[in-house]
């Protein structure tokens, strides 16, 4: 017998997105489950079938024979509009059956712009928005993934946060649930033992309390509450669990290949970025474990692409080691082997002998500056000779596309910094005609990609007030009076989302009304420019009497509480003071190999860290 | 480099109906190299599988009935490919048989099918279908290409329909029926659908197409 909704896939867009039965996807007996748990991503098929993250807690979940971890994404409008027509609610994609009557459901929340769509899915599942509105025990609106480093602007809707890697905890959470429902709890007798656990953060039990001018004055904890909420930190990645299968997307997805994951954390401590911080500290896998993880997954996807996994890979430590290893099988079955995050500055000559082994695709630097002196604020510890000898090595090498990635409205940025993002592509173009053998008949494209600098929590970046979208829209203008070359291609993010990204980054409880409100007025995959409704934003503001630029555009003072410190990532505050005070002076610190700057954050991992050797 | 030319005969039908042809053949490359069958690659630039399909399904039919040619460069039973084969594929897509291609694709001239039309008054339903096959010419808008503008044109496909039974159900119509098909007068299951249901006094709400053989000219099965 088919199931109603079925009949809905006629008429929609890539209909394969809804209807499961991807090979490698879960199918249980629900007799023998104790906890059924929808893991939720709040956008595409195509972006949430991407996710490293996803693929992993799946895995891991359904290795239990008591659970069943089942995959939600957000329907594209077409379909929602179909589901909520026909009074069809959100189901998952494995067994069809609706999402409320799951005891877990579960979001990653891995950008602001995706809070909408929470909420919406929330909605269009039947179940209600609010924590205190679900007042069972199940289902239980659960979050992690990198936003939950500063969850406030969604606290109302969640039962529980976890901060930081979800191996252990999810396995914990898992367990104490099956206890409590086989004694028939309440939900707050679960959240209160919930709460003991270490990494898992229940927002209603902390009261929150501001001052008048809006900052906040204290967050208060309760019941069985700790004062600080420590994330979770996966001591071991050679023994943590890694799948084995991936489930193998029918429709083209955005990243549809193996992925072999090889190191967490950063030893580069960019000043901007959020990831360097909020992962550390730096955990290697061996290269035996990552060659065999990766082999594994070939073997049971077909995929016939296998990529590196991790921020700034070349930093991994057994690199030298480990292409070799997968370069001995991968050629062989037609595999290419892709290594997405390079850095311009040990980019060496052999690494890139074995890299012309595997196929040629676009090369991309992320000099993230246009200047020495704002390269040295925010501690991208790149030159311009460096990127600039790397470029021609590469035009010697064959390639004749180059990527460069800049951010705009970085702190202490001038014009004359902007300039410099036009003078360094210049400059790259240049590099290659000078090249000697390039080839004939050949242009070369510098493709020049500007983001939006969005200050984020726990970066030496915190206290810092976002640029205006009017200069943004000013410092964008200037960057193109001063290109001068058809060669050079200029693309940028839209400031608007910028700026609600912004908001919400470092944002606090009181948004969480901005939110509902603006999904009430229709506001749902903000991501997406086709979707984003800047003005329906901006009456959710009004109508809440919230003024967003409170959130972004203001300077924080030292003395500040911030709504995240609650949550203890590892990283001393004084760490990211120092480090914001060396900015403002153009001074660099030495990447975690060279020197430990000692942030903190291996204290959460017993005081190992892999960068201290 | 030698090889031997093999057909693989599968169904694809439940959900995976839903997959488009492109997917499809990404699927299928995927099963082929998870069951490690010794197959030929192309020897261009950018090597891949070849694989070859005799025709492709339209999004939402299933099918009893469907094909892909690849190219066979090691010693492998049919049994074993066929073996391999399912234990690598997705749920709701079944190898059947795996023989030496017997016919060239572009042999296929008739296709049947069944089809299920779902609606709150089947005997009306009925009725309408019965009336516009009963009538000399079936008419029928049919999207077709000016160069590069796109126009409707009226085709008759009457003559395209050789045989046709229509059965009344508890909660629609069943329609059996042999239309030509191949490359030349292909007649798929929407537009003929779109021919019989026009002017139907009650709407269709939703209908199951399952392709079930596939034949040639002198009415023999297609191998």
């Amino acid at each position: 017998m088919r199931k109603e909704w079925e009949y809905l896939l006629d008429g929609v867009q890539k209909p394969a997105r809804y209807t499961g039965g991807e090979l490698g996807s879960a199918m249980k007996d629900k007799a023998q489950i104790k906890v059924r748990y929808a893991f939720c991503f709040p956008d595409s098929y195509e972006i949430g079938m991407s996710h490293l993250g996803m693929k992993i807690l799946y895995g891991l979940v359904n290795e239990r024979k008591d659970a069943w971890c089942e995959r939600v994404f957000a329907p594209w409008v077409d379909m929602e509009e179909k589901m909520r027509a026909n009074g069809v609610p959100l189901y998952a994609l494995e067994s069809g059956d609706p999402i409320s009557e799951f005891d877990l459901i579960g979001f990653t929340l891995q950008y602001e712009l995706s809070y909408s769509n929470v909420l919406n899915m929330l909605d269009l599942a039947g179940v209600p928005l609010r924590s205190r509105d679900r007042t069972a025990l199940t289902p239980l609106v659960i979050g992690g993934g990198p936003c939950a480093c500063n969850p406030e602007p969604l606290a109302d809707f969640f039962d529980i946060f976890l901060p930081g890697e979800g191996e252990e905890v999810t396995n914990e959470l898992i367990d104490l649930l099956i206890a409590h429902k086989e004694k028939g709890s309440t939900k707050l007798e679960f959240l209160r033992d919930a709460a003991k656990i270490e990494g898992v953060y229940v927002p209603a039990f902390y009261d929150v309390s501001y001052h008048t001018d809006g900052t906040l004055q204290a967050v208060t904890p309760k019941e069985t509450a700790p004062t600080k909420v420590k994330k979770r930190v996966i001591a071991d990645l050679d023994s943590v669990y890694f799948p084995k299968q991936f489930v193998v997307p029918f429709v083209d997805v955005v990243h549809d290949r193996a992925v072999a994951e090889v190191f967490r954390g950063c030893i580069r401590g960019c000043r901007f970025c959020q990831a360097g911080f909020i992962y550390r500290p730096i955990r290697e896998k061996s290269s035996d474990t990552v060659n065999r993880q990766a082999k594994a997954l070939c073997d049971s996807t077909g995929y016939d692409e296998i990529s590196l996994c991790s921020l700034s890979t070349s930093d991994y430590s057994e690199v030298e080691t480990l292409l070799p290893q997968l370069l001995s099988w991968a050629p062989d079955e037609k595999i290419n082997v892709s290594l997405p995050s390079l850095r311009v500055d040990n980019f060496s000559e052999s690494l890139m002998e074995e890299l012309k082994k595997v196929r040629k695709s676009g090369l991309t630097f992320a000099p993230e500056a246009g200047t020495q002196r704002l390269r040295d604020a925010i501690n991208k510890n790149v030159t311009e000779e460096e990127v600039l000898s790397t470029a021609a090595q590469a035009f010697r090498g064959g390639w004749t596309s180059v990527k460069l990635y800049f951010m705009m409205g970085l702190p202490t940025e001038t014009l004359e910094d902007v300039a410099g993002i036009a003078e360094l592509a210049q400059k790259v173009v240049n590099e290659f005609y000078h090249n000697p053998d390039k080839p004939k008949g050949k242009g070369v494209t510098v493709s020049v990609s500007v983001a939006s600098f969005v200050p984020k929590p726990f970066t030496p970046f915190q206290w810092e007030p976002q640029d205006t979208m009017e200069q943004l829209a000013e410092k964008q203008k200037y960057l193109m009076e001063n290109v001068h070359s058809g060669k050079i291609r200029v693309s940028w993010h839209q400031p608007h989302t910028s700026f609600l990204e912004g908001v919400f980054a470092r944002g606090d409880r009181k948004l969480c009304d901005v939110l509902e409100e603006a999904w009430k007025r229709g506001c749902k995959f903000d991501g997406w420019d086709e979707f984003f409704r800047f003005d329906a934003w901006m009456q959710a503001f009004e109508a809440c009497g919230v003024d967003p630029a409170f959130y972004a555009n203001r300077r924080r003072d030292f003395s500040e509480l911030l709504p995240w410190e609650h949550l203890d990532y590892g990283i001393r505050r004084a760490f990211l003071a120092e480090e914001n005070r060396k900015a403002h002076e153009s001074v660099t610190s030495p990447n975690c190999r060279q020197k430990c700057s000692a942030c903190g954050a291996a204290r959460l991992n017993g005081g190992h860290c892999d960068a201290i050797q | 480099m030698q090889f031997n030319e093999v057909r693989v005969f599968f169904t694809k039908t439940g959900m995976a109906k839903y997959i488009s042809h492109l997917d499809l053949m990404r699927c299928m490359t995927r099963a082929l190299r998870r069951a490690q069958i010794p197959l030929w690659y192309t020897e261009g630039y950018n090597p891949h599988l070849f694989m070859t399909f005799a025709r492709p399904l339209p999004l939402g039919v299933e099918s009893l009935c469907e094909s892909m040619d690849i190219r066979l460069v090691g010693e492998m039973t049919f049994r074993e490919i066929k073996t391999r084969l399912n234990d690598a594929l997705p749920r709701d897509i079944t190898v059947v048989s795996v023989a030496k291609p017997a016919h060239k694709p572009t042999e296929i001239a008739f296709a049947d099918y069944e089809i299920q039309l779902y609606t709150d008054d089947p005997a009306a339903l009925l009725q309408a279908m019965e009336t516009r096959f009963a009538a000399d010419t079936l008419p029928v808008l049919k999207k077709a290409k000016q160069g590069k503008r796109r126009v409707e044109k009226e085709t008759d496909i009457k003559l395209n329909i050789l045989t046709f039974a229509l059965a009344q159900q508890d909660d629609g119509v069943t329609l059996t029926v042999r239309v030509t098909a191949g490359d030349q007068n292909n007649v798929s299951p929407a537009l003929l659908l779109d021919a019989l249901t026009a002017n139907a006094p009650v709407a269709v709400k939703h209908t199951d197409i399952l392709k079930r053989r596939v034949l040639l000219e002198n009415g023999e099965a297609f191998c």
